[in-house]
């Protein structure tokens, strides 16, 4: 089966902001696509060209096989869109919002709307303008999943959403995928894009950085341990542990960098006495510095 | 209603229209009860208009000059300002809301991700604001015939159609520009400011031109000498008038299809 989406040198540019550059890269059909990168890297301005909101400086896209420009009506009707930011009609209810959608979508089994309210545990019979940010989120997810397309491509899916309900959102990630359906999400927090992608685009300022698999990201991933030992270590307690790329031990704490698994690294700590064990993820600015060698640019 | 984006837009005003049709109904019946004293008056009311200068004399009673009869005073009252008034404000509202105040208030991307084309929104919008307009002018229509009989202000009522359907087709023509401009930008306030000074400036154009006689074509460049100079509540229909208002509106709409197509949208 052909890729749900294509990009083929996508580039948009803005007079003075930066749009996105000769973005090339290909989303196959079943696959959970992660588009990764810092808050104004170019993920809303590639997602909405791909729907058809902008239109591209020059390249194109293709989605579903179709052109992402001449034929989006078409795609529109098979592919599930949430913004990275939107807004609702305040004086419908959500119920009134999602049926109105739903026709226009040529109608959408009530029974996918109510069981995806119950799931996501959102009020339908209740006016838009008393709802909170995240349950105006979760009508924002309904309605992108509610007529089960075969693409769902989606812009910071999870913002807003407390940790309950995005586990409920990784279900639903992980059934669409089960269906042989796709998704295209993006998000600029790593442990999301680990979660539930197949494969992750980096993107960069405007550029696509790296198209990694998730298995080969997380080889590489680099995390940062906190260890505090019941008593003080000697300064060469972690050298020459495999994995270890920093290690900084201070009286009965030590700061250990560590990529890839952490077995290692924590068999050795576990000769002493631990008291208490920390692990920080490292921002994605670090990452990228820790992957591509910074020039250090940043936003 | 929530079938279509013009059933969803109308059920979404229906509170809104109802006051509006109120509005129109009432702007019409206030103007009943005061009749019969100008009909009294009439002597003294041509008196004083006579010692007017033409120009303002026209501006207030219309070519006609005619006050005090039915259609006269109607005319002059009703259809020269307050009618058309009210339709503008409404019409250049609703064509500057239709598609600039979804995109300003971000509520377009979701709408224009399910499977119906841009220039399909743009249509029942139009025509969410055909069908209010058509409701007003009816209310509009009403206070004539059900408060004008107490005090002798019975016009006819065909001639009272041509005036309603005229001033219902020069707000339609403004709703257009204001639903072009709105399309082409995406800025409701720069669609509502930009088509009321049109509005206001081609106005007074029509009103002021005909006082200078060597510019007084320039009169022709203004929708409102096309439904003022024609004057359907005394002369009845002017369909030639009526064509060129509805052209009007029709470039525009076409306009807004037009620009609205091949426009990146705001985020």
């Amino acid at each position: 089966m052909a890729d749900v989406i294509v990009a083929d040198n996508l580039t948009k540019s803005y007079g003075t902001r930066r749009g996105v550059v000769e973005l090339t890269f290909a989303v196959a059909p079943g696959e959970v696509f992660g588009y990764l990168g810092p808050n104004g890297a170019g993920k809303t301005t590639t997602i909405r060209t791909l729907l058809d909101l902008l239109r591209p400086t020059s390249g194109r896209a293709t989605v579903l096989g179709l052109d992402s420009h001449h034929d989006s009506v078409r795609i529109r009707g098979r592919v599930g869109y949430l913004p990275g930011e939107f807004s609702l009609y305040d004086r419908m209810t959500g119920g009134e919002y999602l049926t109105y959608l739903g026709n226009l979508r040529g109608g959408v089994p009530a029974d996918h709307i109510r069981d995806l309210a119950e799931r996501l545990d959102v009020e339908l019979g209740i006016r838009i303008k008393t709802l909170s940010h995240g349950n105006r989120q979760k009508l924002g997810l309904v309605q992108a999943f509610m007529h089960r397309p075969e693409l769902l491509i989606l812009d910071e899916p999870t913002q807003g959403l407390d940790p309950l309900i995005q586990q409920v959102f990784y279900e639903l990630v992980e059934e669409t995928r089960a269906d042989g359906r796709s998704v295209f999400l993006s998000s600029h927090v790593m442990p999301e894009v680990e979660r539930v992608c197949d494969r992750v685009g980096i993107i960069r300022e405007g550029r696509l950085v790296a198209v990694e698999d998730i298995g080969d990201l997380r080889a590489k991933e680099i995390r940062t341990l906190d260890i505090h030992f019941a008593a003080p270590l000697r300064p060469d307690a972690f050298d020459g542990v495999p994995g270890v790329h920093e290690a900084e031990v201070f009286g009965d704490v030590a700061r250990v960098t560590v990529g890839g698994t952490m077995d290692a690294v924590i068999k050795r700590a576990a000769a002493f006495e631990i008291v208490d064990l920390r692990s920080h993820e490292l921002g994605l600015e670090e990452i990228f510095l820790a992957f591509y060698g910074g020039d250090g640019g940043g936003e | 209603m929530l079938r279509t984006v013009l059933g969803k837009t109308l059920s979404e005003q229906r509170r809104s229209l109802l006051w509006w049709a109120l509005g129109l109904f009432l702007a019409g019946a206030t103007y009943a009860p005061f009749y019969p004293s100008i009909v009294e008056n009439a002597a003294t009311f041509d008196q004083y208009m006579e010692s007017m200068p033409e120009f303002m004399k026209e501006a207030f009673l219309g070519a006609s000059g005619d006050f005090t009869s039915p259609a006269g005073y109607l005319n002059t009252e009703l259809f020269n300002l307050f009618a058309p008034l009210l339709l503008l404000l409404f019409a250049i509202g609703a064509g500057a809301r239709a598609i600039a105040g979804e995109e300003e208030r971000r509520t377009l991307d979701i709408l224009l991700s399910t499977p119906v084309p841009r220039r399909q929104v743009v249509i029942h919008k139009y025509g969410a604001m055909l069908v209010g307009g058509v409701l007003l002018s009816v209310a509009l229509w009403l206070s004539v015939p059900l408060t004008g009989p107490p005090f002798d202000l019975n016009p006819s009522l065909v001639d009272l159609t041509a005036a309603v359907f005229m001033c219902f087709l020069l707000a339609m023509a403004f709703g257009a520009i204001a639903l072009a401009i709105g399309a082409a930008t995406g800025r409701r306030a720069l669609a509502v400011g930009v088509t009321a000074g049109v509005a206001a400036g081609t106005y007074l154009l029509d009103l002021l031109v005909p006082a200078i006689e060597s510019i007084e074509f320039l009169q022709l460049l203004s929708p409102f000498h096309y439904y003022l100079g024609a004057e359907p509540m005394i002369r009845g229909l002017d369909v030639g008038n009526s064509l060129v208002l509805a052209g009007i509106a029709a470039v525009a709409f076409g306009a807004a299809l037009v620009l609205f197509e091949r426009r990146d949208l705001a985020a």
